[in-house]
């Protein structure tokens, strides 16, 4: 019997290694040209130096969940401050007009205009991994191969995760100036989560401050402010994570108020460097929170542990999520 | 086989496999028929799994190696159109159709909020998300129904985001995640009092554009 299954597996065998072999020839012949123009992280120096000097203008191309929508983006640094206007150009129309940390939301269907603050790092492009974030060993950083992007030469940077607690990433950096022509998030088997594309862009013409304008007139809008979102505070806590997928620690820990809450959560944020989790634990309210949910790439996770609700939140898989809102445990 | 060589034999066939890691796989294979067995099943079940899309120049691939060997291209593993569809149907059906009761209902929730009139069409044009990874487990119907977010979670969506883009970590994404929801919040906010000063204004900022128009009616 052992000799009859020997023989079938080793034609079995031979068949699939020489596959395999010729796979891996063809494959390691045709890759090595692009690499030739610097290390992964020297990609992604130029590309965080490009996207904080760069002045364009363009159109993004947002997918997700097989729906698609486009984004008109105008960006200019006037004196070091960044300007920036996105507008959709399908659905509500939504404007989004940003000046330094002031960004005002123009919903024209609803003739409203919402002012925000938002912090230095949040403009389009300005969060993309940068060479000083921590890989660690979670992911694995390379240069993969040349294609054209909004008919540009780009050299495409794969960022590829170890194991399926976090997704991937991939980016097309325009090879003259390192500047994100297209950016994918993927989950571990490859599949597209969402995607960021310039169908076209502008990168060398200088931007008029005429474009950075609202492009509507404003007169009657009515304008609301930033509600009071959360009054926060580093705080020590004994709830601990017993099950982390490997790579991830505690970046901080707070209490926050949260709008409508009674009495203030326990915020705690892991992250491996690129994606992060939230994990909030209030005091069991009233409100029931629904076990899993999605928002855009963001998946939850929430379960009641004696007298808590426990709900993880982040942009990660959703077995991931699930994990560490399971595991937490009070010390 | 682990997780970390599923994927690196996918970044492989993508053609993602950074030289020196593809030589040290390859000479792993070499080593070892047992794992060979488990890679090209792995590979097997891999096409299986992602239906529409082919292995990117798979084809093209297919064929040279055929020639390379002397082979008809058929002797290449690959799962014809057909029974690919009929292998993935029973399987498939019931988490597809779970997964689009939550994508709707997420859909309409928020539609709802700002007061837009077509939530269905919306819904409608939203494609389920994918099937997640093994380790996750489908939600029955029920949870399906009270999975959208409720105004807690969509506190918890909001503070996530904001946290996370302050430690700059996938801001791209996260940002329009949070304009969605702040979208659906709008009813919330507080009206600016006519002629009031904006908000904590950054110093030394340009004027905003258009604020001129929030001056005493």
């Amino acid at each position: 019997m052992q000799r009859g299954e020997y023989r079938m597996n080793c034609t079995g065998c031979k068949t699939e290694s020489q596959w395999l072999l010729a796979v891996f020839l063809l494959v390691t012949a045709t890759s090595a040209s692009a690499r030739d123009r610097g290390s992964p992280n020297d990609w992604l120096d130029r590309m965080s130096a490009a996207v904080a000097t760069t002045d364009y203008e363009g159109t993004v191309i947002r997918r997700q969940n097989g729906e698609a929508q486009a984004l008109k983006v105008v960006h200019k640094v006037i004196d070091g401050v960044v300007n920036e206007k996105v507008i959709t150009q399908e659905g509500n129309g939504l404007e989004i007009i940003r000046i330094g940390n002031e960004v005002h939301c123009i919903l024209p269907d609803k003739k409203s205009v919402l002012i925000e603050q938002w912090n230095d790092r949040s403009t389009l492009f300005s969060t993309l991994p940068s060479s000083d974030v921590s890989f660690g060993s979670e992911y694995d950083l390379s240069v993969v191969r040349e294609e054209r992007v909004a008919g540009r030469p780009t050299v495409l940077l794969a960022i590829r995760p170890h194991d399926s607690f976090r997704f991937g990433h991939r980016i097309w950096l325009d090879r003259e100036t390192a500047f994100p022509l297209r950016t994918e998030l993927v989950d571990n088997d490859g599949q597209l989560i969402e995607q960021f594309k310039f169908a076209d862009i502008n990168l060398e013409s200088s931007v008029s401050q005429q474009a950075l304008e609202p492009s509507i007139n404003l007169d009657n809008f009515v304008w609301y402010t930033d509600p009071v979102r959360a009054e926060t505070a580093e705080v020590e806590t004994n709830w601990v994570c017993d099950d982390l997928p490997p790579g991830f620690r505690v970046i901080s820990t707070r209490h926050e108020q949260l709008p409508g809450a009674d009495a203030p959560v326990t915020h705690i944020v892991y992250g491996d460097g690129l994606a992060t989790v939230s994990v909030f634990i209030a005091e069991n309210e009233d409100e029931e929170i629904a076990r899993r949910s999605n928002v855009g790439v963001s998946s939850s996770f929430s379960l009641e542990s004696g007298d808590y609700q426990i709900t993880a939140v982040g942009e990660v898989p959703a077995e991931t999520v699930q994990r560490i809102a399971s595991s937490m445990r009070l010390r | 086989m682990n997780d970390a060589l599923k994927m690196q034999i996918s970044a492989f066939v993508d053609g993602e496999l950074p030289e020196n890691e593809s030589e040290l796989l390859l000479r792993r294979l070499s080593q070892d028929a047992t794992l060979r067995t488990q890679v090209s099943q792995y590979l097997r079940i891999g096409r299986l799994m992602r239906r529409e899309r082919e292995v990117p120049r798979m084809d093209e691939l297919r064929k040279r190696i055929a020639a390379a060997l002397g082979e008809q291209p058929d002797e290449i593993p690959a799962a014809p159109e057909r029974s690919r569809r009929r292998l993935l149907k029973p399987a498939a059906g019931v988490a597809i159709a779970a997964s689009v009761a939550i994508v709707a209902l997420v859909g309409l929730r928020q539609a709802e909020i700002p007061g837009v009139g077509e939530p269905s069409a919306r819904a409608a044009a939203s494609q389920p998300s994918t099937e997640r990874v093994a380790g996750y487990t489908e939600p029955s119907p029920e949870e399906a129904l009270r999975s959208r977010p409720g105004d807690m979670l969509t506190q918890y969506y909001l503070s996530h985001g904001a946290t996370s883009a302050e430690l700059g970590a996938n801001g791209i994404l996260t940002r329009l995640v949070t304009l969605e929801l702040r979208e659906g919040e709008l009813v919330e906010v507080v009206a600016q009092p006519p002629g009031a000063e904006m908000p904590s204004p950054a110093p030394g900022d340009t004027e905003p554009p258009g604020e001129d128009g929030s001056e005493e009616r």
